[in-house]
């Protein structure tokens, strides 16, 4: 094993009260890929934000290539050898492939382009990457994500960078996709470039790297090879605690079919999708990405145009259809909450909370008619109520006006999930629940589901952990290209079996 | 020491120990500082250099908080649209169509004519016009006489003669039931008047909003174009001119001294406009806490799919904030009917620009969700005052436009630093 | 929030703080320079007359400041207080044209700050009559100039020129380029501007009483306040009425600007009589040219001068004519170099 191409020693970093970092210690091997481990907020993005120049470090020293390194900023890292590569793409959408691998670092003259140096150095990166095909002259917006992707990690080859760090970069990846990019991590390895792997599936982890570090409070925890390692062991450092309590398990049964699906078509997708969902059962649902899983969440919620096809709702006696043509009146979310669906969205930033607002009104927003009186509101009784709800999901923050955008992804996540409990829903779409959130939150959200379903509700589970998916579910659903491929009891399925089905056409 | 009972300290104690307190306190206070800066300097300088100072007075506050009526008012609607996330670039050109329309229902008396059909002033018009006819026929009668001409001529001459003095007694009858209506009704134009100011305000509102969520077209452009819109009807309703009721008989005087600075027509040691410009600021803070559609106002601002998410009907809501916005602006007309007693249909083009300054200046964010009705009245004021000041100082237009100009962009860059320190720890 | 208070007091100090070290280039300070000279600085350079012999302050409130009308009445009103010596001039206008509101409050601003008189060309005649009541009740007198005010028992004097006469005066002038017959335009200013309303009247009225073969084709188009504006609006009027129209009567200066450009750009120029209302320097080029066959000239300078002057002999308890006209001229190619109508032609500014 050779000297490492970069070592951070002794990192840390404080914003105001709040120790971030805390004698943080890594080294980069060279020709390796180190998988940087830990739960949301154990310190990894401050570490990478260090590393980047975006962050300057309270105290500890950095090398880079056996030189000190101290980036005045992104681009100087950038230049000096790091290069970046994060979960959301930051590419120029409307420049070309060669333009965008080439921003910031063009090779020019007295201000004018060198097009003929910058054309060979694109090829050269392109070459590198084992992806000559990617056309230069085509504008990124029209490429596939996976492509984009690709080239993010040029532009970084193409400042001759000796490290690069990936940032979750699967998460909005294909299985296929996900495997190109590891043969892409792979041959950056064995170019001689140092990697740091930033993710949260394990599984992932042991394909493409070599050795680990875990962080856990903004501290150095554990580090080692991979192959020395058991997953059970790099989990219970990154959570500190006993593994077994993961995936904790409430009894429930299920009973009477709640919702009934019948041929569900949307505009594109879901196609010709039945089912039905009983009371106190939990229904999973696995697929690819663009499967139209989330398609068919939103057709139910109304948020999406159902072009045939119905679904009849039964508590009692009730009975509605949602076949219509638009989301007008008769088929909005307004409607379906009123008949006591909920949906938890997948895109907690965009769709699902309204960042700058408090916890409170995000909350109660769609149910604010128990503190209301002739469209006047009763904050004091809301707030008491929101306090109860934030001390029964655990919702870690100062108060009930603390605005959503201030709090950690799992405490987001708890508020969004808390809204669908608080407007008593018994039909309850979570869509991606538990993505991007640290395991321990996990655990007490698929405890919170096992609750829920025992206490008599039904709920749809979306979600492209597999693992997850036969842990938590009583059913499993496949959606592949928009149809419903199979159904089965949780413990039918194994994750192949439903890689299988899910890949199949 | 320690004998005193310390419930009360133990109770406040934690209080003001808590950075949040100051924090929030400081965050209250802060539009105020900007003002007590502006009002300072102004002060200061205004002692140093004028040989009879007269900034820092009561009468000029009067004054000051008068001119600020108007603008205040129509800020107080733009900021529920500006938190809701929209914009409108119409309410300048919408103020002028309600002052128009005020003015034009004063000069039409529209009771009466409501009730009668017709106007005492046009009756008497029409009446003059018959009797003009009444003349011209006559002389033409007599010319004939003159010459002696057949009897068939003379025959038909005297038909016009009967017909003409028949439409005299018509009119003169018609004018007689119209005053006698008129009488009794025309107390109620005032009143109708400024309903139909009111109204104009809210349907301007109403059609804005309606454009906006059915045609789902940005606000910028919709209101671009409204703006274009209610000019081109206020000029339509002025005949491209400037309404001029009469000052002595179609004004009452309660509408000129609604914003007026004289000594008798104050009330409190304020005008009456500036009194209610408070209540309808106090009514909208304490609706914009306590109301549920102030919360989906800013849920809306805030994220509009995460308001379609959570079942807040978007389409209607934004229908409903545009209206609301919109009886401000019909108030705003008021206003400035008020101040100039004429509708002008121009005379508000270019406010929009004004009003929407007050509301950034006072902390509201474009991209919407965040936005407060003190913010807006302090940032009218903050505008207001500039201008008063450099009149008083004797400093030219080109500094005072260079001065707001300023203020307005280090008011915003400012309020953005404040929302990356607050906001910036995530 | 200590940022934005700092900031607020450089804001207002900077423009200030230039005027120290650079004396003459402060933007728009225009008091008359006195003993006590604001901001430490001299305006103008000329001599300064001591403090204790002020014994006037006049506001003087133009209905705009950009227009070059407003500069020379500025330049006038200045030279009536240079030769009195102890009147000293605010000038400020609204800081939009046509903003009445706008002037209202710098007139109530001014009766706050307790001049010793005001003297102002109201954008309205209506709407600025409470203004004006307020000055009276302050004891402040008030003269209108150039514009007049609805309630004429309110004012010491309106200097101004007779606009009804200077419209009959175009309409003369248009009739006898045409020879006494042909087809004629007019484009109006703006809606309820009552001193360009006053032209077009007189022009409209002379045409109809003493030149019975001039037919008015068009005179319901507003061409709007700026050249710009104008330009677009003639442009499309003379397009439409190109094959019969001989005549164009443009009743202010911005107005003319854009119809002179509009008859070059239809190609029209010369073949048009066009007589405008208050001259700058592409008229007076156009006349010289001949495209331009007269220009209906106002005396600003004399109307600042004399409301200045008749203010003052006011509060001396002198007793003031209730109307000073300052008079209407015609300027034509052939009389425009004749000194009288080159002093009225390129009219002394404000610097």
């Amino acid at each position: 094993m050779s000297s490492p191409v970069l070592t951070m020693s002794g990192i840390s970093k404080s914003f105001g009260a709040t120790q971030a970092l805390r004698d943080v210690s890594l080294d980069v091997p060279v020709g390796r890929v180190l998988a940087l481990i830990g739960e949301n907020g154990a310190g990894k993005s401050t570490l990478m934000k260090v590393l980047s120049g975006a962050h300057v470090p309270d105290a500890g020293t950095m090398t880079l290539n056996e030189r000190p390194f101290t980036p005045s900023g992104p681009h100087d890292a950038r230049l000096a050898g790091v290069g970046m590569i994060y979960q959301e793409l930051n590419l120029a959408p409307d420049l070309s492939v060669e333009d965008n691998i080439m921003l910031g670092q063009e090779h020019s003259r007295f201000g004018m382009l060198n097009r003929r140096a910058q054309q060979a150095k694109v090829r050269e990166v392109l070459e590198l990457l084992g992806h000559p095909d990617l056309p230069p002259s085509t504008p990124v917006r029209e490429l596939p994500i996976a492509q984009q992707q690709l080239v993010e990690i040029a532009r970084a080859l193409a400042s001759d960078c000796k490290v690069i760090v990936f940032d979750e970069p699967t998460s909005s990846l294909t299985r296929s996709d996900v495997e190109h990019l590891f043969a892409v991590i792979r041959r950056l390895k064995s170019a001689g470039l140092g990697i740091v792997y930033i993710s949260h599936f394990l599984e992932e982890i042991r394909q493409v790297s070599d050795c680990y570090a875990v962080l856990r409070d903004g501290q150095s925890v554990g580090s080692g090879e991979l192959s020395d390692t058991t997953d059970t062991d790099i989990v219970s450092l990154m959570v500190g605690r006993d593994v077994s309590e993961l995936f904790p398990s409430v009894p429930h049964t299920p009973g009477e079919v709640m919702l009934q699906v019948r041929c569900l078509s949307g505009e594109s997708s879901p196609v010709d999708v039945s089912f039905e969902l009983r009371r106190g059962e939990i229904l999973g649902i696995a697929g690819l990405i663009g499967a139209g899983r989330t398609e068919l969440l939103r057709c139910l919620f109304g948020l999406d145009e159902v072009a045939s096809g119905d679904a009849i709702r039964s508590p009692d006696a009730y009975v509605r259809t949602l076949g219509r043509r638009r989301p007008s009146y008769g088929c909005s979310p307004r409607r379906r909450i009123a008949e006591g669906f909920g949906l938890v969205s997948e895109d907690r930033k965009t769709e699902g909370l309204a960042q700058s607002r408090s916890i409170a009104d995000n909350m109660t927003y769609s149910r604010l008619k128990p503190y209301s009186r002739f469209g006047w509101l009763n904050l004091n009784r809301r707030r008491t109520a929101v306090a109860d709800w934030m001390r029964r999901l655990h919702v870690k923050a100062a108060s009930p006006e603390q605005s959503v955008g201030e709090l950690s992804g799992g405490n987001q996540q708890k508020v969004a999930i808390a809204r669908v409990l608080h407007q008593e829903a018994d039909i309850l779409l979570l869509d991606e629940p538990t993505r991007g959130i640290d395991v321990g939150t996990k655990a007490e959200i698929y405890r919170l589901m096992g609750e829920q379903a025992a206490a008599g509700k039904a709920i749809i589970f979306v979600s492209s952990y597999l693992t997850e998916l036969l842990a938590v579910c009583d059913r499993v659903a496949v959606m592949s290209r928009g149809r419903m491929k199979e159904v089965r009891a949780a413990k039918d399925w194994t994750e192949e079996a439903v890689m299988a089905v899910a890949v199949s056409v | 020491m320690s004998e005193k009972p310390l419930t009360s300290d133990s109770q406040r104690g934690p209080l003001f120990a808590d950075p949040r307190f100051w924090k929030r306190a400081l965050s209250m206070l802060r539009p105020f500082l900007a003002l007590a800066a502006v009002v300072l300097l102004f002060a200061v300088a205004d002692q140093r250099f004028s040989e009879k100072p007269a900034f820092f007075t009561a009468d000029n506050f009067t004054n000051v908080v008068s001119q600020t009526a108007i603008v205040a008012v129509a800020a107080l609607g733009m900021t529920v649209i500006i938190i809701a996330g929209g914009i409108d670039l119409s309410a300048g050109t919408a103020i002028a169509l309600a002052a128009t329309v005020l003015a034009w229902c004063l000069k039409e008396d529209v009771a009466t004519k409501l009730v009668a059909g017709d106007s005492v002033a046009s009756a008497t018009a029409r009446l003059k016009s018959a009797n003009d006819e009444l003349g011209r026929v006559n002389k033409e009668l007599k010319a004939l006489g003159e010459k002696s001409p057949g009897n068939s001529v003379i025959a038909e001459k005297l038909l016009d003669l009967g017909n003409a003095t028949h439409e005299v007694e018509r009119r003169e009858q018609r004018l007689a039931s119209v005053k006698m209506v008129s009488q009794s009704w025309s107390k109620w134009t005032p009143t109708l008047a400024v309903l139909a100011a009111l109204g104009c305000g809210c349907l301007c509102g109403f059609v804005n909003g309606a454009l906006i969520s059915v045609l789902r077209v940005v606000p910028f452009i919709v209101t671009l174009g409204t703006m274009q819109l209610f000019l081109g009807l206020a000029k339509q309703i002025a005949s491209n001119s400037t309404v001029r009721p009469d000052r002595a008989s179609q004004v009452p005087d309660w509408f000129s001294s609604l914003l007026s600075i004289r000594p008798e027509t104050l009330w409190l040691k304020l005008p009456a406009g500036v009194w209610l410009t408070l209540l309808l600021a106090g009514l909208l803070a304490a609706g914009l806490h306590w109301t549920v559609f102030s919360r989906y106002v800013f849920a809306l601002g805030s994220n509009e799919a995460t308001a379609r998410l959570c079942g807040i009907n978007v389409r209607w809501n934004k229908i409903a904030v545009y209206t609301l916005s919109g009886l401000f602006v019909g108030i705003a007309g008021l206003y400035q009917f008020s101040r100039l007693t004429v509708g002008n249909p121009t005379s508000g083009t270019g406010l929009e620009l004004k009003v929407i300054s007050a509301v950034v200046i006072g902390g509201a964010s474009l991209s919407g969700g965040r936005g407060s009705v003190l913010g807006t009245l302090l940032g009218a004021l903050i505008m207001s005052v500039i201008g008063n000041g450099c009149t008083m100082l004797g400093l030219e237009n080109p500094v005072q436009d260079m001065i707001l100009g300023v203020i307005i962009v280090a008011a915003v860059t400012l309020d953005q630093f404040r929302q990356k320190a607050v906001g910036g720890r995530q | 929030m200590t940022a934005r208070f700092w900031t607020a007091c450089l804001l207002l100090l900077a423009p200030l703080g230039c005027g120290d070290s650079q004396p003459p280039s402060l933007p728009g300070y225009v008091e008359r320079p006195s003993g006590r000279v604001p901001m430490g600085m001299e305006v103008g350079g000329e001599a300064a007359t001591p403090v204790d012999t002020i014994k006037f302050t006049f506001a003087v409130i133009p209905k705009g400041t950009t227009h070059e009308f407003w500069k020379s009445v500025h330049a006038g009103a200045e030279n009536a207080a240079k030769e009195l010596g102890d009147v000293k001039i605010l000038w400020k206008g609204p800081l939009l044209e046509n903003d009445r509101d706008g002037q209202i409050s710098v007139v109530q601003d001014f009766v706050t700050k307790k001049v010793d008189g005001i003297i102002l060309a109201p954008l309205d005649k209506q709407a600025l009559v409470d203004a004006v009541k307020d000055a009276q009740a302050a004891n402040i007198p008030v003269l209108i100039f150039d514009s007049a005010l609805q309630d004429e028992s309110l004012i010491v004097s309106y200097v101004a020129t007779d606009n009804f006469k200077g419209g009959q005066l175009a309409a003369k002038r248009l009739s006898e380029s045409l020879d006494g017959k042909g087809n004629v335009i007019v484009l109006r200013y703006n809606a309820g501007s009552e001193s360009t309303e006053q032209r077009e009247e007189g022009f409209l009225d002379e045409l109809k009483a003493r030149h019975p073969q001039i037919k008015v084709i068009s005179s319901n188009e507003y061409a709007g306040t700026t050249p710009e504006s104008s330009l677009d609006k003639a442009t499309q009027v003379l397009t439409k009425h190109k094959d019969e129209v001989t005549g164009i009567f443009a009743v202010c200066e911005p107005n003319a600007a854009g119809v002179l450009k509009a008859l070059e750009e239809t190609g029209l120029v010369g073949k048009v009589k066009f007589v405008a209302f208050d001259p700058n320097k592409e008229l007076i080029q156009g006349m010289a040219d001949r495209n331009v066959n007269g220009i209906v000239l106002q005396d600003p300078v004399t109307m600042g001068y004399e409301s200045v002057k008749r203010m003052a002999a006011h509060l001396r308890g002198e007793k003031v004519e209730k109307r000073i006209g300052t008079g209407e001229y015609v300027a034509t190619p052939d009389n425009m170099t004749t000194p009288e109508m080159d002093k009225l032609l390129k009219p002394q500014q404000f610097e």
